[in-house]
């Protein structure tokens, strides 16, 4: 068979039966062997919309999303899918056509270095020198993908190998093995936790990507220690939990953040102190001894120095560390913190106020939902204000931080889960980044709910511009945008604009009960801004709190 | 402060350059650098110097995927003087 087949073979064998790509000249041989074939194939209308379809498929069915593109600026389009993909930990991989090895290096037409862009962005990435290396490198990047801490992985097929003759031979890898946990660290581990009298638990994406999602909430069980979350690790810990105060950091709750500096153990877990998390670091927890689990050993010690560290799978771990802790103080303290800095959704005035209409939408989602945001704003009030079952409902683009990431995203997680409601949730600034994948919506007759909340600014930079650029606000002003709801008209997509709070229950409850996609576009004022507000360079515990100004 | 790194890698082609990418971005200067192939194996004599510990730059090496082997070399004990 041609090196093209034996790629279709190689998806096949792996469970691939949904590729997102774009096609293109140097990778024509595989999209011919994809044509009739049982991998079914998603057209996006750009290559970093297939790359955010591909980490959305992943991202809510725990599986490897494939992406393919062409060479030049094919591959150069997926790449900031892929360093999306990287600083989220996501197992993807990427199937880029290269121009034939006989001109690789002579500025051949569509020519790039795809390689060398990649070694940046990606887990690892391949080129593939020859026919015989092809299908045990295409199975090496599946394994490398998934294994240990997940990524993408970038495999470079140059089409002279795509159209040689090979025969087919899945080859045998070898099982890596886990990291082996030394009984004496599990010993200090818990010796650390036992001595404790404010334990935190401070919960990353690490806990969902490991698989142990029931391993964490039965040592919370088992030891009522109180507990937050990164933005990754949203969803890991059921909202409701006695002790849990949801998001820390930048962001995150008063509560959470005030908790985490008084703390005298932090126990991390599948978290890497990002600094959009700990603020400052030098006054990060600064009483806490530290221990820190997770599969990654380069994060142990990268920033914080830990005082036990666990390089380990965390299935295999917590539940060795269960026992019941005396700090019934604490929580108690912990609780007290809670009351005292819950969210107010009594916003006065006619406008809609975003975090209240996020928390509605929550609470009328089905089980079986995904939220995919975008980047900004409206971000982080989903983060702040809706709550998960499971951390693969919850997408966000949280390392990158990358605009245009929340409807290409949507779309992986609606191929991914069919069953489920997909609601993308997404900003002015954001949806407009990769806004020609509506299209994909359509050829595809998804049925993914839009929620666009526009402010008519790119509204975070103003935030900033605001408080810390003595309001100059540079080219942040997006009041030109177009008309959404005709916009998605054109894609054949309904929807409805709303302007007051009175409108937002009816319009949430038609847009989840319509059949299929549908855009709801919800004006807001551009004078709210998320709150708390720790400042760059500020510890977590100096939060900046304000009030907007009532319409 | 100055370190010298032992890197031993499974031969590829971009095997160096995965290297030293790392090196420059994890903030490291390169100083000196000797490079030897053997068989399917390359192996990298790295001095570099850095404000950082050598730990995240050996951590970040060693998981890289070609890379067999990453050890830092214990810095030679300063001699007496001869009488």
């Amino acid at each position: 068979m041609r090196g093209a087949d034996a790629v279709i073979k190689v998806l096949a064998a792996h469970g691939v039966n949904t590729v997102f790509g774009y096609p293109g000249g140097a990778i024509m041989p595989i999209y011919d062997a994809l044509y009739g074939s049982e991998v079914e194939h998603t057209l996006c209308r750009h290559e970093q919309g297939a790359g955010f379809a591909a980490v959305g498929y992943a991202r809510a069915s725990g599986k490897t999303g494939v992406c393919f593109a062409t060479s030049g600026p094919g591959a150069t389009n997926l790449i900031t899918a892929l360093a999306d993909a990287l600083l989220d930990s996501v197992p993807v991989v990427a199937i880029t056509g290269q121009v034939s090895t006989s001109v690789i290096g002579t500025d051949a037409f569509q020519e790039i270095d795809v390689l060398g862009m990649s070694l940046s962005c990606t887990k690892h990435s391949f080129m593939v020198q020859s026919v015989d290396e092809l299908v045990p490198t295409l199975y090496r990047a599946f394994d490398l993908a998934a294994s240990g801490r997940p990524g993408p992985v970038l495999v470079d097929i140059p089409k002279d190998v795509q159209i040689a003759q090979l025969e087919y031979r899945a080859p045998l890898l070898a099982v890596a093995d886990e990291p082996k946990v030394q009984d004496a660290d599990i010993d200090a581990a818990r010796a650390l936790i036992a001595a404790a009298k404010k334990p935190m638990l401070y919960v990353g994406g690490g806990v969902g990507m490991a698989g142990a999602v029931e391993q964490l909430r039965r040592f919370i069980k088992a030891t009522n220690m109180p507990s937050v979350a990164t933005l990754k690790g949203l969803g890991a810990i059921p909202h409701g939990t006695p002790g849990y105060l949801g998001m820390l950091g930048m962001h995150g709750g008063k509560a959470a953040n005030l908790a985490v500096q008084e703390c005298d153990l932090l126990m991390v877990v599948g978290a890497r102190f990002d600094d959009r998390v700990t603020g400052r670091l030098a006054s990060f927890a600064p009483n806490a001894k530290v221990l820190h689990l997770d599969i990654d050993a380069a994060e142990l010690g990268k920033l914080r120095q830990p005082d036990v560290a666990i390089a380990a799978e965390l299935r295999a771990v917590l539940p060795r560390l269960e026992m019941p802790l005396d700090i019934a103080p604490w929580c108690a303290e912990v609780e007290t913190l809670a009351a005292e800095h819950r969210w107010d959704y009594n916003h006065p005035g006619s406008l809609i106020y975003a975090p209240a209409m996020l928390r509605r939408l929550a609470n009328k989602l089905p089980e079986d939902s995904v939220v995919s945001c975008d980047v900004g704003q409206h971000q982080m009030w989903v983060a702040q204000h809706m709550h998960f079952r499971r951390p693969e409902d919850h997408l966000s683009s949280a390392g990158l931080g990358t605009m245009g990431f929340g409807l290409p995203a949507a779309i992986g997680a609606q191929m991914a889960r069919p069953d489920a409601t997909v609601v993308a949730v997404s900003g002015d600034g954001s949806f407009m980044m990769n806004v020609q994948e509506l299209t994909t919506i359509k050829r595809r007759k998804l049925p993914v709910k839009i929620l666009l909340i526009d402010n008519q600014r790119l509204g975070m930079v103003k935030q900033w511009q605001q408080l810390f650029f003595e309001e100059r606000y540079s080219e942040t002003n997006l009041s030109d945008n177009p008309d959404f709801v005709a916009l998605a008209s054109a894609f054949e997509i309904p929807g409805r604009t709303i302007f007051a709070a009175e409108e937002v229950e009816e319009a949430l409850t038609e847009m989840l009960t319509s059949k299929g996609p549908y855009l709801l576009h919800v004006a807001i004022d551009d004078a709210f801004n998320v709150w708390p507000l720790v400042p760059p360079g500020a510890s977590n515990s100096d939060m900046m709190e304000e009030m907007e100004r009532s319409t | 402060m100055n370190h010298n790194l032992e890197v031993t890698m499974d031969q590829r082609p971009e095997v160096v350059e995965r290297v030293l990418r790392v090196v420059r971005h994890r903030g490291f200067t390169l100083t000196n650098m000797n490079m030897r192939l053997v068989d399917e194996s390359v192996y990298l004599s790295l001095s570099v110097s850095s404000e950082r510990g050598i730990e995240l730059l050996s951590n970040q090496l060693t998981k890289l995927v070609d890379v067999t082997g990453c050890h830092v070399m214990q810095p030679a004990m300063p001699q007496s003087a001869s009488a």
